[in-house]
Parts: C-alpha cells; sequence; structure tokens
C-alpha cells in the first residue's frame, strides 16, 4: 500500500515536472505570462509557509523582501547591466543580509506585535524607496529593458518553485521541522525542553526572505518595470497568505494547493466578472477559514488521498520494530 | 565530584511586591530522589521555574553540578542535564508521541533518535500509543508521555512538577517504579507533589516549603514529625 503511494507520487511528480517542462512550447504566451505570476506566488507561499506555517510566526513583512529584491536587481541591471538571472541571486543574497539583522531585532515581538511590526517596517521600506528617488527613481519608478523571450524567466521562477517543495518536503521530514512546529505550539516549553528557539527562528526567517527577494527581482523582470507600490504592494502580501492559509498552513502539499487553486479563481473571476472580483475573492477565503481552518489538503488527509503530514518518522519507526521483532 | 548536583543558595523572588521564594536553601543529592511539598500558592513551581531558566530569581543563585545557572537560558540549562516536565502538561498536541519524542533530542542521527524514543517509550510501557497525536492522549498518558520526553534529553536531573497529581494509584505506582529505576540508573529525580502517601515514602530527602519559606527539610521520618509542617499541612 505504502509503495503503491510512493509510486502514484512520484508519477504525479513525474507529471508534473513534464508538463511544466514542455508548457512554455505548447501554452499561449497568455499561458506562460500568468505560470509566472502563479510560480512566484507559489514560491512566496512556500517561503512565508516556514516562518508562518511551520514556525507559527505569522507577519505581514514578506513583501519587504520582495520589493528589496526588486529593487536590487532592478538597480544591478539598470546601472551596472548586470543579467537578470545574476542580479535574482545577488537579490536573494541581498534579502538574507537584511533579514539577519532585521530578524534578530524583530524575532524579540510575537503573536501580533511580530505580525503588525514586520507590516510597518514593510511600509517604512517603501517610504524609503519612494524618499530616495535618485537611487529608486522615487515615484516614477525604473523601467527595465524588456524581456523579449519569457521562456528563460519561466524556467527559472518553475526550478526555484520546484527546490521550494522539495526544501519544505525535506523539513517536513527532518528533526528541524518537528523543532519549529515545536516553536509553534509552546516556544517556552520548547526552550525549557533544549530547543535553541531564537536560534532556529531567526535562522527559518533569514531563509525565508531569500527566495522572495529573489522573486522581486524576477517581477521586475517580468513586468519590465518597478516602483514602490508595486515593489512593496501589500495586496502581494495577503493573497500569499491567503494562499497558504486556503492549502494548509506548516504542510508541504498546502502552498501548491493554495497557489493553484487561488490563481486560477482570481483570474477566472477577473475575466468574467472584474467589479466583483475582490469581494468574492474575500468571500472565498472567508468561507474556506470558517469551514476548512486546516485548509485544503486537510480534506485530501480525511479522504485518504493524502498522506498525513511527516510520514518519514512513521515508517522509521515501523522499521525500527520490525528490527526488533 | 561533589555529592550535591543542584544547590539553591539564598533565592528569593517576589512578584508584584508579593513574596513567592524568600532566601531559599536546598541541596539536591546527586543519584537522590528528593521531593518537595507544600501547600498550594507555597512557591513550589516557582522554585522548579528558577532552576529551570524560565524564571530568575531577585537574589540569590542556583548551582547545577557546581555551575553558577542563575542567569543561563533554559536551554542552556537544559543542555547541562537537566530536564523538566510541567505541573499542566504542555505536549505538542499536534505532533504524534513519538514525534514530541524526537523533536527534543540531541545529535544528527535521526534512527539513533528514534531508536532511543522507542526504547523509553517501551519502558514506560506505552510504545502502543506512539503514533497518538498529543491532542489525543488520555491526562495519564500525558504525564507518562511529558516523563518520557525529558528523558529524550538523556537527563542527570529530572525535575518533575506534580507528577503524580490527577494520576489513578495504579498508575502511580508505576511512575514510582520507573522512578526509582531511573535512580538506580544514576540519575537524580527531584520532584513537587502534593501526594504524601509517595512524597513520604519513596524520597531520601524531603523539603517543605511554606508561604515561600523553607520550614523543614530533612529524610521522610523528620519532615513526617515536624510540628510546623504539621501544622502548615495537615
Amino acid at each position: 500500500m505504502n509503495r503503491m503511494k510512493k509510486v502514484n507520487s512520484l508519477g504525479v511528480a513525474g507529471v508534473a515536472g513534464v508538463a511544466a517542462l514542455v508548457l512554455p512550447f505548447i501554452g499561449s504566451d497568455y499561458t506562460v505570462s500568468f505560470s509566472i505570476q502563479l510560480l512566484i506566488f507559489l514560491v512566496l507561499a512556500y517561503s512565508w509557509n516556514w516562518i508562518g506555517g511551520y514556525a507559527g510566526y505569522t507577519h505581514f513583512g514578506q513583501v519587504g523582501f520582495f520589493g528589496i529584491g526588486a529593487y536590487v536587481g532592478s538597480l544591478l541591471n539598470f546601472h551596472l547591466g548586470v543579467p537578470w538571472y545574476f542580479a535574482a541571486i545577488i537579490a536573494g543574497l541581498a534579502g538574507a543580509l537584511t533579514a539577519i539583522p532585521l530578524g534578530g531585532a524583530m524575532l524579540r515581538l510575537k503573536g501580533p506585535f511580530f505580525a503588525i511590526g514586520m507590516f510597518g517596517l514593510t511600509r517604512v521600506l517603501e517610504a524609503f524607496a519612494l524618499g530616495f528617488d535618485s537611487v529608486t527613481g522615487g515615484g516614477t519608478g525604473i523601467y527595465l529593458k524588456p524581456v523579449s523571450d519569457l521562456r528563460p524567466v519561466y524556467y527559472v521562477v518553475a526550478a526555484v518553485a520546484g527546490v521550494m517543495l522539495f526544501l519544505t518536503w525535506k523539513l517536513d521530514n527532518s528533526r528541524l521541522g518537528l523543532k519549529l512546529l515545536a516553536i509553534r505550539e509552546d516556544e517556552d516549553a520548547a526552550e525549557s525542553l533544549g530547543i535553541p528557539t531564537t536560534r532556529l527562528k531567526i535562522g527559518t526567517f533569514v531563509a525565508s526572505a531569500i527566495a522572495p527577494a529573489a522573486m522581486g527581482s524576477l517581477y521586475a523582470v517580468y513586468l519590465g518595470f518597478i516602483d514602490p507600490p508595486t515593489a512593496f504592494a501589500p495586496n502581494i502580501e495577503l493573497t500569499t497568505i491567503a494562499m497558504v492559509l486556503l492549502g494548509g498552513m506548516g504542510t508541504v502539499l498546502g502552498p501548491l494547493c493554495g497557489a493553484v487553486v487561488l490563481s486560477v479563481v482570481n483570474e477566472l473571476l477577473w475575466a468574467n466578472y472584474p467589479q466583483i472580483y475582490l469581494a468574492s475573492v474575500g468571500v472565498i477565503i472567508l468561507l474556506a477559514v470558517l469551514f476548512m481552518p486546516r485548509g485544503i489538503v486537510s480534506l485530501g488527509m480525511k479522504t485518504g488521498w493524502v498522506t498525513v503530514s511527516r510520514p518519514l518518522f512513521r515508517r522509521l519507526a515501523a522499521r525500527h520494530g520490525e528490527a526488533l521483532s | 565530584m561533589s555529592d550535591t548536583i543542584v544547590a539553591v543558595e539564598k533565592v528569593s523572588k517576589r512578584f508584584a511586591g508579593r513574596i513567592a521564594l524568600d532566601s531559599v536553601d536546598i541541596d539536591v543529592t546527586r543519584g537522590s530522589i528528593t521531593g518537595v511539598i507544600g501547600p498550594n500558592g507555597s512557591g513550589k513551581s516557582t522554585l522548579f521555574n528558577i532552576i529551570a531558566g524560565t524564571l530568575r530569581p531577585d537574589t540569590g543563585r542556583v548551582l547545577v553540578d557546581g555551575r553558577n545557572i542563575t542567569s543561563a537560558s533554559a536551554a542552556e540549562i537544559c543542555g547541562l542535564g537537566v530536564a523538566r516536565t510541567f505541573q499542566i502538561s504542555r505536549l505538542f498536541a499536534e505532533m504524534t508521541v513519538l514525534e514530541n519524542l524526537v523533536a527534543v533530542a540531541r545529535g544528527r542521527d535521526d534512527r539513533a533518535a528514534i531508536a532511543l524514543a522507542m526504547e523509553l517509550l517501551e519502558f514506560l510501557e506505552i510504545a502502543d500509543i506512539a503514533d497518538r497525536w498529543g491532542a489525543e492522549l488520555s491526562y495519564g498518558q500525558r504525564k507518562l508521555v511529558e516523563i518520557a520526553r525529558a528523558l529524550m534529553l538523556q537527563p542527570k536531573v529530572m525535575l518533575l512538577d506534580e507528577p503524580f497529581a490527577g494520576v489513578n494509584p495504579r498508575l502511580q505506582n508505576r511512575i514510582v517504579e520507573h522512578l526509582r529505576t531511573l535512580c538506580a540508573k544514576g540519575i537524580t529525580v527531584f520532584f513537587i507533589d502534593h501526594e504524601m502517601r509517595i512524597v513520604l515514602n519513596e524520597c531520601d530527602l524531603v523539603y517543605v516549603l511554606a508561604e515561600g519559606r523553607l520550614i523543614a527539610h530533612g529524610d521522610t521520618a523528620t519532615v513526617r514529625n515536624d510540628a510546623r509542617v504539621l501544622q502548615a499541612y495537615f
């Protein structure tokens, strides 16, 4: 049975991988463009899931790293002619470097104080981007040389999304993942039981800042333009959090389910009912949180389509039992 | 190596001006079973929280194996071999029993951590609930899992906060047997409880607190016949 499930999972992953590879060749420009947006949100959702879903430090500041990455990448590309893919790597590192002192300072706060504090910091960053117009172009923004073919951008974003999915699966099946969950459930008890909570929180916060910063840089390449309201858009933050909530916080497949469902629903509503699109999205999220607080994946777990998270430890324990008998 | 593994020296703590502990001195002998008793509000849990590093004393100091840990973090104290359980169960509810244990394991090897966890669950005769979620467990099962989780840290000292409270007599006897076995293995057991039958039968040394002050200490016979203890407790 387990082997069958493993084969099925590998089969689904293989089909999804092949579909992702061939999509730019069989899909329209619109499909590629939509897929890039979806994948960027997928990466953001996975990153947020590490600190918000696993460690339980929900916050409204991830878009700050997205914005920092957007500006670092755009400025490198615009002023120094650094290739966009290389600029995205440097943007990711810039996100991590910024997150180290920010994490050290902000993670002393907990609960709503941390969440709102991070939101405030993001607004400060946006104000800086607006104010330092000699560097950032201020409200006018920065116009980048348009990319004639979006397919390379698509492949890079898809590769990062695949890596994030894999890393989350590894995290979910590791003791590090359990330690983060322990912090989420009872941080003081975790500390009393020898879990180095401060080090783990800061490490996770820094790790969860890298990909959003890189995605910010790639988003600027995708748009060919960046300005403060676009780079630090609260809507990006809220959509990301809604995707994780909808899919299932602190799970491997939650961000994937949430990002796909919400992106498709968003797009359909936007195309067919532009007047009520935002209100409809809000209602859907509200209903999902009310009736499915553990997200879409919890439905899969109840029906047996998705295995309960963290199967590795169960397998190892079962093997330990077999070895003894 | 000194005989004293935990030394509490002149420790005082106030909350909003109210005395919780007043210049308390306690010595816990290596390899012993030491108990602390006292009426509700006598400062027992405050004492444990100070030893475990979740509270800082206003004055005084705490030594573990001769090392001053008064300003060390809870995780650092744990790293010195002091593991604890809680008065009200603080199992990680959204983890299985096995995961609760593996989460706190030291070292890098997953297989070794799981083997140790299963061994401890078997030792405590609760291996059959390894796959159950923390939130599903009965009160008594939680107490046993908390002991197993503390043992995952391979401690020198176990601080057990009311391990017998609300537990049926049969399970109480089982826990006592396990504690004796741990003691025989060289682990020091230091616990708080109201269960006088166990405290007065099983402890090598008993400390009695009342209103934050240490009113008596000694072997069980001494404590049983102390007039101040009889007045405060019976």
